[in-house]
């Protein structure tokens, strides 16, 4: 019986909005401010279906992009599905040059984003778990005294939710959040490896420049992340300064040596600038470490490669580099 | 579902030719991105370069299947990381799609699912 009556309990608690979380006033952390409005963000009221593309260029527009959601629906927006992925929001961020921070699954990260005056954009669902309705909204602060959530959503420019029913709608949606940042700007509460992903996001979408002012920034914020400095020397090498991508790989091994990436990597930027003994040690290296990982596959070729390619006439161009072992 | 295999072995066949061509690496030859990098560290799944290949033509044919202009998607899956593209080759049809701020629910659709949920009716079976 007890089986029975308890989902349905859920979701009648679901339904009303008062599933399990707190007043806002009772979570919030000392430190944070009572109240925050973001009343600079723009507004763009929703076409139908359209709050994925309304909800990204307010969030873009407010990181500096001044991009319509006319001309964000045809890289974001699915007709077969009538709405818009969370992944493709991502990607279209990253096609605008601006770096999507995926923030954790806490209330907490909203509202320090919130603090530093970021626009957040939430997935909600505004039903029940097992019979959904997916949106997207911008939230733009809250009033703890009131209890409230402040969101531009849908056609409303200034949506209050009773906090426990944000809360419910978010929660009910996997919790899913993020902000757009500006190449360089990291967040004051940002984990190094959850930044250094989102820049890597940008590396592989093709956004070099932003790629490389973002690693830039997280190196000197953390200049011990190895893949920070992993990264900066794939920008470099794409862009065709095979130099300082050498460097940055060097440094990626100095901090963590058993790194098959950075190796790799290396070993065909010694091949590319015709140091070809160097090139074929690293890349038995590479190998060597790479075994068992999800790279071994991807090493192998290299060295397949690196070992195919004929007897090099020139000198090595990256002399006075001591190579690790 | 013949319908299904058919289609994924189109997929297969045209991934596999482009994959001869040469037509694919989004990353320089020989080199590691970042996002691969990250990805084999925490162990989630990561796909081979053909892998990725065959992912990123499925979900090609998923989003142009599904309305979307082929003169975008390409442009649109290139923008997505090789971890974030398996995801969606695997997942697309489930995944949340945002689109309406709407939410009317009438009484006789609350009753209906206070019915299913307690397991006196059962019409809601998904699939």
């Amino acid at each position: 019986m007890i089986r029975r009556a308890l989902p349905a309990a859920a979701l009648l608690a679901g339904l009303s909005g008062c599933a399990a979380s707190p007043p806002l006033a009772a979570g919030l952390s000392p430190q944070a401010p009572r109240s925050i409005e973001l009343s600079a963000t723009p507004f763009f009221p929703q076409q139908e279906y359209q709050c994925g593309p309304a909800a990204l260029a307010m969030l873009l527009h407010a990181s500096g992009v001044g991009i319509e959601p006319q001309a964000l629906t045809p890289q974001v927006f699915i007709p077969g599905r009538l709405g818009s992925l969370q992944a493709e929001l991502i990607g279209a961020t990253r096609r605008h040059g601006r770096l999507p921070y995926a923030l954790a699954t806490t209330a907490d990260e909203l509202i320090a984003e919130l603090a530093e005056g970021r626009p957040v954009l939430v997935l909600q669902n505004l039903r029940a778990a097992r019979w959904p309705k997916w949106h997207y909204a911008v939230l733009i602060g809250y009033d703890a005294g009131r209890n409230v959530a402040l969101l531009r959503s849908g056609t409303k420019e200034r949506l209050e939710m009773r906090w426990q029913r944000f809360a419910g709608t978010w929660h009910r949606a996997g919790r899913w959040a993020f902000t757009t940042l500006e190449p360089g700007v990291i967040p004051l509460h940002a984990e190094a490896s959850r930044y250094v992903e989102a820049v890597a996001g940008l590396e592989a979408a093709g956004q070099l420049r932003a790629a490389a002012t973002s690693y830039d920034a997280a190196i000197a914020r953390w200049p011990a992340q190895a893949h920070a400095w992993l990264g900066r020397g794939n920008v470099a090498h794409a862009e065709g300064d095979l130099p300082a991508a050498a460097d940055a790989w060097l440094r990626t091994i100095l901090l963590e040596p058993s790194d098959p990436a950075a190796r790799n990597n290396l070993a065909q930027v010694l091949a590319d600038s015709h140091c070809v003994a160097e090139s074929r040690r690293q890349v038995e290296r590479a190998v060597a470490l790479a075994q068992g990982t999800a790279l071994a596959g991807a090493v192998e070729e290299t060295r397949a490669k690196i070992l195919a390619m004929p007897p090099s006439a020139e000198s090595c161009q990256l002399e006075g580099r001591v190579w690790p072992d | 579902m013949h319908i299904e295999r058919f289609r994924r072995a189109c997929v297969a066949l045209v991934s596999l030719s482009l994959v001869s061509l040469g037509l694919s690496a989004p990353a320089a030859a020989g080199i590691v991105g970042t996002a691969d990098a990250v990805a084999a560290v925490q162990r989630q799944e990561h796909r081979a370069a053909v892998q990725s290949v065959l992912a990123r033509a499925d979900v090609r044919e998923q989003l142009v299947g599904l309305g979307v202009d082929p003169a975008e998607v390409d442009a649109r899956i290139a923008a997505l990381t090789d971890v974030e593209v398996a995801t969606l080759a695997t997942r697309l049809e489930g995944a949340p799609a945002g689109g309406d701020a709407l939410a009317v629910i009438g009484i006789v659709f609350v009753v209906l699912m206070i019915l299913e949920f307690t397991g006196v009716i059962d019409i809601f079976k998904k699939a």
